[in-house]
């Protein structure tokens, strides 16, 4: 009953919007690399730098744009690196991923500690928030008001570059070399495209990206930076982008499902279920995801 | 020389080329900490000083420092059997906090066994446990093709705040400032090493289970088959072997060295379940699996500098002002130096291979893979009509 | 004499390997210029060192009298080289305009102009008479047709010469035709045709100038019409080559193999083998022939239990086999060597030995209650691989490393020493040298004169015509017919391979 109750209400809706932000913002920095034929499992890792870029910035500078940049900055660093070790030293981009992870874990909390002197999280009044913008024409108390008005400028531009980049993977010539390089580099190369600039381009935007996700989570809820902050979400944002195989509508919808787990969660712990109990759901209902949709994928292609 | 089965020397060339990549890559690793230490604003000697110290500058410090590596060298094991069998477990740190509360569980609730019952009982069922929390993962990426690193990745996070609600709340020792179960029965106790300090015999175990798996690799036909399997299925699908039962049972013991590692900590260390009880383990473990080039005696030095790298951490930590999480960042360092020196690493052999196969495969003509194989030799020449 | 491209003393060496050695050779302009050799010969890493896929170590080139160096293929472009690669760079999921004009796709308000490239398709295929249709997605079109796609290619980025590089490989005795009529159209247009080949006849079919490699080097440059083929072939090899001796005709014995209405379906939910019957006796080689993608791969996959069957029967020695696993109809009787010997026939990063003992490593005396018995292992791998002379540098040396013809040596030695009373054989010459085909087809018909039953698949009519009992031509997943090598021709062979004629059922011809 309740559940149904959860489903029908229009703050449900809202609150998936903000879940998905970080979400839909990583899965579609990872569908650049995707599509450029390298797998990067570290948008873990690359959230985790931006969003204590984007803290220690908007900390130090005073306002929540500096901590965007911050957020920039990081995630675009971090993409060239990983960008130097996948595409020009050939390592294999499962290693790196996997060594970026740790790295941000170790790096991000050191820095926590050496800049800020505290051991697990750091909260201040001088970290500033993103701020919520209304949608000019929409009264806030309306139906669309309530569902996408008043949520951050990240909300918004997660949500506008779903067809946007759409439309850039499948109706541009960048989109075009771009995916040419996932599936047929020489093909590309004979024609005299340059595959490696194309996988070097993809893994830095896809750092920004990743950037930008970990600053909305940083500063789009609670403005603070805990240890490992980003609990997994880099991985449900890879399983969305698999999931999607990289097309930004399905993958919209994949976020979308995971946002409405992570708000169920939430709404579970305020009805009394054991607040761990009720963090794992996100975590069971991607696995069920990714199940279910692999076993239809095998059944299509033996039938 | 039989009994190596390879050229002798050219074992030695390849490991002391492995060998000094990975030297000198601890060397820069060592430069750039010394250099974050430096814009900390402390000294890097005093602090390496410190490290070197309270890892290996007393024997306490060296028990301490071999106790911290137990964990590790399973987990760096639980790694290595996965992937060299070609399957990719990243869910070790899961797989370990559900050993750990496994053992936990049978230290503390079965009651009136004697010690050469229990204690072996809870290893074992960790051990299990550990099993339980990986092989129904491959299971899934066998039968239906779900990729098994993200599953394996997100059962972490379910496995750790599973355990944490079971110590929190069912499992909670009374009056605890933090999750907690109550302490295991003596009986249950690993049997220490020293008599001051942690070192347990667990680390025994560990060490031994190094050279046992190097053995069932190398010298038996399930390594044999697990090896095949990691590096080639196709071929080993064709030779008969059934791919997909091994990839399954490769899975479940690599979960079980995860949760046998789990279980020891518990059982020899902490002697109950503390919430929050790994630093990080299980993914440390997979790289100290790549360092150790996916061979089970190389996880022993491998292990054993990653326990320095921690031990020494805290002591340096406690001695100077650098956070002990300076060597989460050395390790990783180290691993993006050797791993790029390597170029297209030996590392992940299955997958390596795979990208080459299919490369010469192409090139031959050979690969069946669809629409264009031209055919490399098709002569019409010299017809004999 | 105007030429349009000179090669002058080119080297290149790869590790273990001298490619070309001082290579000296001149394209005339507007001519057919054969370059022929056998495998290994040199003739592919000569063209990627023209087309700047490769630098060469030294030497020099000119285009149209200018000298050049080419960094990557953009180069060679720019100066109108274009090429026609063995595998296709051809973007399976894009359709046949978007890959035409991959690299300089036209483009309308920054978007892709999808519109302008196929009707830029549609002109192209028009001029040269290659027809196209710029809307089909690329995998779903036949070899053929996707050569056409990329010699339009090569045209559209402005290419006065074009390099082809064993195109007829994979056609059909009417796709060659068409193939060589768009070659006199080109030239005929003034552009210059460069044709790897190691099919002679082609070479006396199309070409007006050839030049033979043999290991690296150039032994001659001549005009074709002053070369015979068995010149060709001598220069190919470099020495006399001994006829192939007759095979010796046996009485066939006991049905091993027997295929009832077999069914099997493709990756892609078609039906890759149609209501197959056949059946294989002792003592006798039947041969499936045809062009590669008709069946035959699924075909023998599915005997040999690496696919799943849709209905119809397989026995083996009078045992149902159908759908059983790999292991199961092994330990039946059957041996395989694949088509794929590298990615299915051999693990590259294992030993030697250990893939001369895979399927035995389980049996004594190799293995002892799991135990592996190194000793023996090692004995029998020395054992087989000086009775297959196999070149190696030790038994314990990774299969990487060992050339084609060598590895395949490995996967027949350990497959036709199991003394199994069926073997699949697929493709076993594809990419070997001379020397190393000769062996193996040796072996083959010592097998069979030894009474073993073997199915053969091959696209290669030399091998089809001396190692074959009996023809079978595959087509669209039929047998279409049957023959005995002696009563029938390639010609004909070739009309029933590409469907142009069918038999009526008929019953084995013995």
């Amino acid at each position: 009953m309740e559940f149904i109750e959860f489903l029908t209400e229009l703050t449900t809706y809202r609150a998936v919007l903000r879940i998905m932000t970080p979400l839909l913002l990583a899965a579609l920095g990872g569908a650049f690399t995707y599509h450029a034929g390298i797998l990067n499992i570290a948008l873990e890792g690359q959230m985790l730098f931006g969003a204590f870029a984007a803290v220690t910035a908007s900390y130090y500078f005073g306002n929540a744009i500096a901590g965007v940049i911050g957020g920039i900055l990081a995630g675009l660093l971090i993409g060239l690196i990983f960008g130097l070790f996948v595409v020009r030293f050939k390592t294999d981009e499962f290693i790196v991923g996997i060594a970026i992870n740790i790295l941000a874990v170790g790096a991000t909390t050191f820095a926590m500690r050496a800049l800020f002197g505290v051991k697990a999280s750091f909260s201040d009044p001088g970290i500033k928030p993103l701020i919520k913008i209304p949608i000019p024409g929409i009264p806030s108390d309306s139906f669309l008001g309530i569902l996408i008005g008043n949520h951050t400028l990240l909300t918004y531009i997660s949500l506008l570059l779903v067809p946007l980049l759409f439309i850039l993977f499948y109706y541009t010539r960048f989109g075009m070399h771009l995916r040419a390089t996932g599936e047929h580099p020489e093909a590309l190369e004979t024609a005299g495209g340059n595959t490696s600039l194309i996988q070097w381009i993809a893994s830095a935007i896809n750092g920004v990206m990743c950037g930008l996700a970990g600053t909305y989570l940083a500063l789009g809820y609670l403005s603070q930076f805990v240890k490992n902050m980003t609990a997994g979400r880099g991985f449900i944002a890879l399983a969305a982008l698999l999931f999607g195989a990289g097309n930004p509508f399905k993958i919209f919808i994949g976020t979308f499902v995971f946002g409405l787990a992570d708000s169920l969660s939430i709404r579970f712990q305020s009805l009394g279920v054991p607040p761990y109990f009720a963090l794992m759901v996100p975590y069971i209902v991607t696995i069920i995801a990714l199940i279910f949709v692999s076993a239809r994928q095998k059944k299509r292609y033996t039938m | 020389m039989n009994w190596f089965n390879t050229n002798l020397r050219d074992i030695l060339v390849g490991r002391m080329n492995r060998f000094g990549q990975i030297i000198s890559a601890i060397i820069l690793a060592i430069i750039i900490g010394a250099l974050i230490i430096y814009i900390n604003g402390d000294d890097p000697l005093v602090a390496y000083q410190a490290l070197i110290i309270s890892s290996l500058g007393s024997s306490a410090a060296i028990a301490s420092t071999l106790s911290k590596s137990t964990p590790l060298i399973l987990t760096g094991l639980c790694a290595t059997i996965a992937f060299r069998s070609g399957v990719i477990n990243i869910g070790g740190e899961g797989q370990l906090y559900m050993g750990a509360i496994a053992g936990a569980i049978v230290g503390v609730y079965i009651t009136g066994l004697p010690a050469i019952i229990h204690l072996p009982l809870a290893l074992i069922v960790g051990a299990l446990a550990g099993f339980i929390w990986a092989a129904p993962f491959e299971w899934f990426k066998v039968k239906y093709g779900t990729d098994e690193l993200v599953t394996t990745t997100l059962a972490n996070y379910i496995a750790i705040l599973f355990t944490t609600y079971l110590v929190t709340n069912p499992l909670l020792k009374p009056g605890a400032p933090l999750g907690m179960t109550r302490n295991i029965l003596p009986s249950a106790y690993l049997p220490k090493l020293v008599s001051h300090g942690q070192l347990n015999v667990g680390f025994l175990i560990a060490v031994s289970l190094c050279v046992i798996l190097w053995f069932v690799f190398f010298r038996t036909t399930l390594g044999y088959e697990l090896r095949m399997v990691g590096s080639n299925p196709r071929f080993s699908r064709y030779i008969g072997i059934s791919v997909g039962f091994r990839q399954i049972l490769a899975m479940g013991l690599s979960g079980a060295l995860a949760g046998l590692g789990g279980a020891i900590v518990v059982l020899g260390i902490q002697h109950r379940f503390i919430q929050n009880l790994s630093p990080g383990w299980g993914f440390d473990g997979i790289l100290i699996a790549l360092l150790a080039g996916l061979n089970p005696l190389g996880v022993l030095p491998m292990g054993l500098l990653f326990g320095i790298l921690k031990s020494g951490g805290l002591g340096m930590e406690a001695a100077t002002n650098v956070p002990s999480e300076l060597s989460e960042v050395l390790q990783s360092i180290i691993i993006f130096f050797v791993a790029a020196e390597i170029g297209v690493t030996m590392f992940f052999r299955w997958r390596n291979n795979q990208k080459v196969q299919v490369e010469e495969s192409l090139k031959m003509g050979t690969l069946d893979e669809g629409v264009f194989v031209p055919s490399d030799q098709s002569s019409f020449s010299d017809g004999e009509e | 004499m105007n030429y349009a491209i000179e090669l002058e003393d080119i080297t290149k060496r790869f590790p273990g390997v001298l490619a070309n050695d001082h290579v000296n050779l001149s394209v005339k302009k507007g001519a057919v210029h054969a370059l022929v050799g056998e495998n290994g010969a040199g003739k592919s890493t000569l063209m990627n060192i023209i087309y700047g896929l490769y630098l060469p170590d030294s030497g020099s080139i000119r285009i149209n009298g200018k000298k050049v160096v080419f960094h990557s293929p953009r180069d060679a472009i720019a100066n109108g080289l274009g090429m026609v690669h063995q595998h296709f760079m051809l973007v399976p999921s894009y359709t046949v305009a978007e890959n035409l004009v991959l690299g300089r796709e036209p483009r309308k308000n920054g978007l892709f102009d999808r519109a302008k490239a196929e009707e830029t398709t549609r002109k192209l295929s028009e001029q040269y008479h290659l027809e196209v249709d710029p809307k089909s997605v690329v995998h779903n079109l036949s070899v053929g047709t996707q050569q056409r796609v990329e010699i339009l290619k090569a045209l559209h980025f402005g290419a006065d010469t074009i390099i082809l590089d064993e195109p007829t490989a994979v056609l059909t005795p009417q796709e060659i035709d068409d193939l060589f009529n768009t070659i006199r159209v080109l030239v005929k247009d003034r552009k210059t045709v460069i044709f790897i080949t190691h099919k002679l006849y082609e070479v006396k079919s199309i070409s007006n100038q050839v030049t033979v490699l043999r290991k690296g080097k150039v032994i001659d440059t001549l005009p074709t019409k002053e070369v015979t083929e068995n010149d060709l072939a001598r220069m190919m090899v470099g020495e006399k080559m001994e006829p192939i001796p007759a095979k010796s005709t046996i009485q066939v014995g006991e049905k091993i193999l027997e295929i009832k209405n077999l069914v099997v379906g493709d990756s892609m939910g078609s039906r890759a083998v149609r209501n197959v019957l056949l059946e294989v006796r002792e003592g006798e080689i039947v041969t499936l022939a045809g062009v590669e993608g008709n069946g035959q791969t699924e075909l023998v996959e599915a005997i040999t239990g690496l696919h799943p069957i849709d209905s119809g029967k397989v026995y083996l020695r009078g045992k149902d086999i159908t759908g059983k696993t790999p292991d199961e109809i092994r330990r039946q009787g059957l041996a395989h060597v694949p088509g794929d010997r590298i990615s299915v026939g051999s693990n590259r990063s294992s030993s030697v030995a250990e893939n001369l003992i895979a399927r035995r490593h389980r049996q004594e005396p190799f293995s002892k209650k799991g135990w592996t018995n190194l000793q023996i292992v090692n004995k029998f791998a020395e054992d087989l691989v000086d009775r297959f002379n196999i070149k190696t540098s030790s038994i314990n040396a990774l299969a990487s490393t060992l050339s084609g013809g060598n590895l395949q040596k490995v996967v027949v030695a350990r497959e036709f020493t199991f003394q199994a009373p069926l073997l699949v054989v697929s493709q076993p010459t594809r990419g070997l040298d001379i020397a190393s085909t000769r062996y193996i087809r040796d072996v083959l018909i010592e097998m069979r004169d030894n009474g073993h039953a073997i199915i053969l698949v091959s696209t290669d009519l030399d091998e089809v015509f001396s190692v074959s009992d009996r023809i079978l031509v595959m087509y669209q997943g039929e047998v279409v017919g049957e023959f005995t090598p002696e009563k029938t021709t390639r010609e004909e062979l070739g009309l029933y391979m590409i469907g142009a004629r069918r038999q009526s059922k008929v019953e084995s011809i013995a």
